[in-house]
């Protein structure tokens, strides 16, 4: 069978990091979204993968080329004007014979395990179209899925009208034919409704998912994703070409990629990721859920906890970062604070496409965009956003 | 629901032919046999009773042969009898056939073949079809000509294996609206009615679709249209499961298939024989004493049954657990027993039944499976029709033995004028509108139990509270809780709460309470007090309810709010949220779903 992930759109509601990416190109638990999706396809037997681009395509172009590397085969089809979902799946119906069966995937979801080997079973089961199905607290963002005792599905509401509503939501993975194309030139290509044609005409069967689900809608959500992945990681893996000098210390499943050097003094508790190329100074504390990407620099006595550094950054000594994502190739001071929490214990207001949105959360750092530069002696306030690029100077106590 | 199977090989086959019997139980087990094809003819083995059962008694691995088929059955109507027992003979014992289906215009079929001298030995609509063919044979002595033309007489659905003494390699296969699949493993061929009947001998299978049949040898087969005779070409299908998550239909575990399951059930339920609820009524007003009994939820089932049979019919009729009813019953021949029980085989209920009839006293059951040892020891047995229950934890069976309780309290409750038989009417409409209601509530609340369930699974000790009929739904749901998720949880009545309890209550400790509708004014006013009271020491509350979210706020710290419902099938649908609360928790607590600890799914032992 082959794949084709959607990863054209812009992701407003992910800035700063889709100003200059996009969003399957967000980092996780070490990896990009993208990469993470392509190996557990790999690992479910499927090697013939299309992917639709179109917001910052060549970044994933350049990375994964025609996916040598990773092990399959890639072929990329544009939408250059990004004109919904349904448009997106028509864009690559040349590259699907008649009768066969293929495997529809939204490129910004995380699992806990392969969700695409699970629906894959599913399908081998039934022989019919089947669409992932997961619980999530609130069906409002995501549409009302209703079943019946065969676990085929009788109907989808888009936007449920009582919000009282909780039920099974597509988690989007879906195992649809070819004649799906042709369901979408008859509803004009809206997604919607094409799934409501193909449930009374062909039949929809529901594959339920009872791992961790995220779907990838705001910032903090990377946090969430990033938990999700580690939390399935059962033990440390340490390349042997890492190279960690005098008293390290590691707890719990830690990875370490290739060529990193971790100098004496330094904890890390896993779950945590340190990508290859890494330098950890002395005496840092790592704590639970970080992930340091490829070529990074941590100066001497730098704590961090909860949060994502997707490559590339450096972080002057004796910094605090926690719960916060810092982008690609961001340069951060000495002595940089990001406040987490408010005083008053309230939930951490951040903005999300220039509108203030409450996380719900009670611990939140910053988020950092790519290519920023923070310098020294800077404090950032909880739920900061600092846009892709930004310079801010450095914070003198004196002269004032 | 029945499974058929079928192996041609070329070594002896009795041993995976047993197996793959084994492997279909999950369809159907109240009896099953083998046919085998040896030097002597065909050799038929059969009883009632489970595919292991069976075997001890009957040594279904013993025969000698290399082609064979195979047959475990369910009935949901008509006796569960060794002559009813697939696979059946023709009258020269020349074909043996097993089938999966419903073939309704046997009863025309039968005479005609009667009339010709055939002799049948079951009242099976099964039977027919292996004269049929014995029929068309006479002339051609063509067997595959014979089962086309036995097949194109045929109405309703199927799927049929037969072997014949003429084809020493050959099973015989059709299929129309019933599943059959063949297995090609090489050097031996095998048919099942899914794939669990030989996945573990092969990977590689063809699917049969309707209106076609199939001639199996243990190194070839062909497939055609039964209409045209034409040669059908099949892709051959890679197995890429596991025979587990095949059976449970794609569900993750058998709990919530069995959960989904409840509205078809309810109809079953309401569908049992009307004559068997009428004199299981005569029963009751003949005697002057009822018991009702139970073991685990079975005992919550007829504590149900009590409340029902008191508000409704106006009868008293006390619930005692299977294990205690020797300590507690007084027990003479105008005394009547009412055992509830899935498996029909709990030893503590049989043992009570067993008790109570050397002692003279009337016995009646309510069983899921037919012929089992409590179904055939009572005098009036009825069936509940909710098809196997293979999960640990019982769901389906339990609601549906609430609904056939109630529906005997109505029946009684005629009788003794405390209900017109509009009223009657009225209540059966809503029995019979509760199966949409479950249904909505599965698919629009699901997630929000979901929800609270995760939240909270990291509670070591519940309270579980209800009032009236709700006190046994509260126990009910306990015990799912405690079975499946291994949580503490504590049923209790809710106006129990304040003479002791009570002093445990802290923020530390976390209640749900089963509220009626409000249109149940007094029990109703009473559960909202007990809330209070648990509010008023800063305990914590959710609140399964049918009232409206604005008011319930300020009483529960968490609620489920469900469609408003008449008061009769409203603790029903509570249930059904405690069910899926339970499953839920054990999904985030990572439990062994449909195979708890240390539980078994009947209790055979003391």
């Amino acid at each position: 069978m082959k794949a084709l992930i959607l990863a054209a759109g812009e992701g407003k509601n992910l800035v700063p990091f889709t100003t200059t990416r996009p969003k399957p190109m967000i980092n996780v638990g070490g990896r990009f979204i993208l990469e993470n999706t392509i190996k557990l396809l790999k690992e479910s037997g499927i090697n013939v993968i299309n992917i639709v681009v179109g917001h910052e395509s060549d970044k994933i172009v350049q990375y994964f080329e025609r996916g040598a590397d990773f092990g399959v085969s890639i072929h990329y089809s544009y939408q250059k004007k990004l004109s919904g979902i349904g448009d997106a799946v028509y864009k690559v119906k040349e590259r699907f014979n008649p009768g066969e069966y293929f495997m529809l995937i939204y490129g910004d979801i995380i699992t806990s395990a392969n969700i695409f080997n699970y629906t894959l079973h599913s399908f081998n089961m039934s022989k019919e179209p089947v669409a992932s199905v997961c619980l999530t607290p609130s069906t409002k963002m995501f549409g009302n899925v209703y079943l019946d005792n065969e676990m085929k599905i009788t109907k989808i509401i888009e936007k449920p009208k009582k919000g009282d509503l909780g039920n099974y939501v597509l988690s989007g993975v879906f195992i649809l034919p070819s004649r799906f194309f042709s369901v979408l030139e008859k509803t004009k290509f809206n997604m919607e409704l094409a799934l409501g044609r193909l449930i009374g005409e062909i039949g929809l069967k529901a594959s339920i998912w009872e791992g961790e689900w995220i779907d990838i809608a705001y910032p903090w959500d990377i946090l969430i994703a990033n938990k999700i992945i580690m939390d399935s990681w059962g033990e440390a893996t340490i390349s042997k070409s890492a190279h960690l000098i005098g008293d390290v210390r590691i707890e719990g499943p830690v990875q370490i990629e290739d060529n990193v050097e971790i100098r004496s003094g330094t904890i890390i508790e896993g779950p945590s990721f340190i990508g290859s190329g890494s330098f950890i100074g002395n005496n840092v504390l790592i704590r639970k859920y970080t992930s340091v990407g490829k070529g990074c620099i941590v100066g001497y006595g730098v704590e961090l906890k909860n949060c994502i550094l997707s490559g590339n950054s450096q972080i002057g000594r004796l910094s605090f970062i926690g719960d916060s994502v810092i982008g690609n190739n961001v340069d951060i001071g000495s002595g940089v604070m990001t406040i987490n929490e408010n005083l008053d214990r309230s939930t951490v207001k951040t903005t999300v496409n220039k509108k203030s949105m409450d996380t719900n959360l009670n611990k939140l750092g910053a988020f950092v965009g790519d290519d920023a530069i923070i310098g020294s002696g800077n404090t950032t306030m909880a739920g900061t956003v600092i846009d892709s690029k930004i310079k801010i100077p450095h914070h003198y106590t004196y002269p004032k | 629901m029945c499974g058929i199977s079928g192996i041609a090989g070329f070594k002896n086959i009795a041993v995976p032919l047993l197996d793959s019997i084994r492997h279909l139980e999950y369809r159907g087990y109240d009896s099953c046999g083998i046919a085998i094809l040896g030097l002597h003819g065909i050799e038929v083995r059969k009883n009632i009773g489970s595919v292991d059962e069976v075997n001890e008694r009957e040594r279904l691995s013993e025969p000698d042969g290399k082609l064979g088929i195979a047959h475990t059955r369910w009935a949901t109507h008509g006796g569960v009898t060794k002559e009813n027992t697939h696979p059946h003979l023709s009258c020269k014992s020349d074909f043996a056939l097993v089938h999966n289906g419903i073939i309704s215009n046997y009863r025309e079929l039968k005479k005609e073949l009667i009339k010709e001298g055939h002799k049948f030995y079951s009242e099976t609509d099964t039977e027919v079809i292996v004269h049929l063919v014995e029929k068309y044979f006479a002339p051609s002595k063509d067997t595959e000509k014979a089962f086309i033309k036995a097949i194109k007489r045929l109405e309703g659905t199927y799927a049929i294996a037969m072997i014949a003494i003429y084809e020493k390699d050959k099973i015989f296969c059709a299929k129309k609206e019933s599943p059959l699949v063949i297995g090609l493993g090489g050097d031996t061929n095998y048919i099942g009615s899914d794939f669990n009947a030989f996945i573990d001998y092969t990977k590689n299978a063809v699917v049969l679709d309707d209106d076609e049949y199939a001639i199996v040898s243990k190194d070839r087969y062909f497939i055609k249209n039964t209409t045209n005779g034409e040669t059908v070409r099949k892709k051959i299908t890679e197995i890429h499961w596991d025979s587990d998550m095949a059976k449970k239909g794609g569900y993750p575990h058998y709990m919530l298939k069995e959960i989904y399951e409840q509205p078809q059930c309810i109809i079953n339920a309401s569908q049992v024989d009307k004559q068997h609820i009428k004199k299981i009524s005569d029963m009751i007003m003949e005697s002057k004493k009822t018991y009702l009994i139970g073991v685990g939820t079975t005992y919550y089932v007829s504590l149900m049954g009590e409340y029902q049979f008191s508000s409704v019919a106006g009868i008293f009729t006390p619930a005692i657990s299977s294990d205690e009813f020797k300590n507690l019953a007084h027990i003479d021949k105008d005394t009547l027993i009412i055992a509830v029980s899935q498996s029909g085989e709990t030893y503590d209920t049989l043992n009570a039944l067993k008790y109570a009839k050397n002692k003279g006293a009337k016995t009646a059951a309510i069983v899921n499976v037919m012929g089992s040892s409590i179904a055939r020891l009572v005098d009036l047995t009825i069936l509940q029709g909710s098809g196997p229950e293979i999960c640990v934890i019982s769901t389906k069976a339990a609601l549906s033995q609430m609904i056939i309780l109630l529906m005997i309290a109505i029946e009684i409750a005629v009788r003794n004028k405390r209900l017109t038989s509009k009223n009657k009417i009225e209540i059966e409409r809503h029995i019979s509108n509760l199966p949409e209601i479950i249904q909505k509530v599965l698919n629009e609340k699901s997630g929000l139990i979901h929800t609270i369930a995760q939240k909270y699974s990291h509670i070591n000790n519940w309270l579980y509270l209800g009032r009236g009929k709700y006190y046994p739904i509260a126990l009910e749901s306990s015990l799912k809780m405690k079975e499946v998720a291994y949580v503490h949880a504590e049923g209790m009545p809710a106006g129990f709460l304040k003479h002791g309890t009570i002093a445990l209550i802290d923020e530390n400790l976390y209640s749900i309470i089963f509220m009626p509708p409000k249109s149940d004014e007094d029990l109703y006013r009473l559960s909202s007090g007990s809330a209070e009271e648990i509010k008023a020491r800063k305990g914590f509350i959710i609140g399964f309810h049918f009232g409206d979210k604005k008011e319930s706020e300020k009483l529960f710290n968490e609620e489920i709010a469900l469609p408003k419902v008449p008061d009769v099938i409203a603790p029903f649908l509570e249930l059904v949220v405690a069910q899926l609360f339970a499953y839920f928790t054990a999904v985030a607590l990572k439990r062994n779903i449909d195979k708890p600890r240390s539980l078994a799914k009947s209790v055979t032992v003391a």
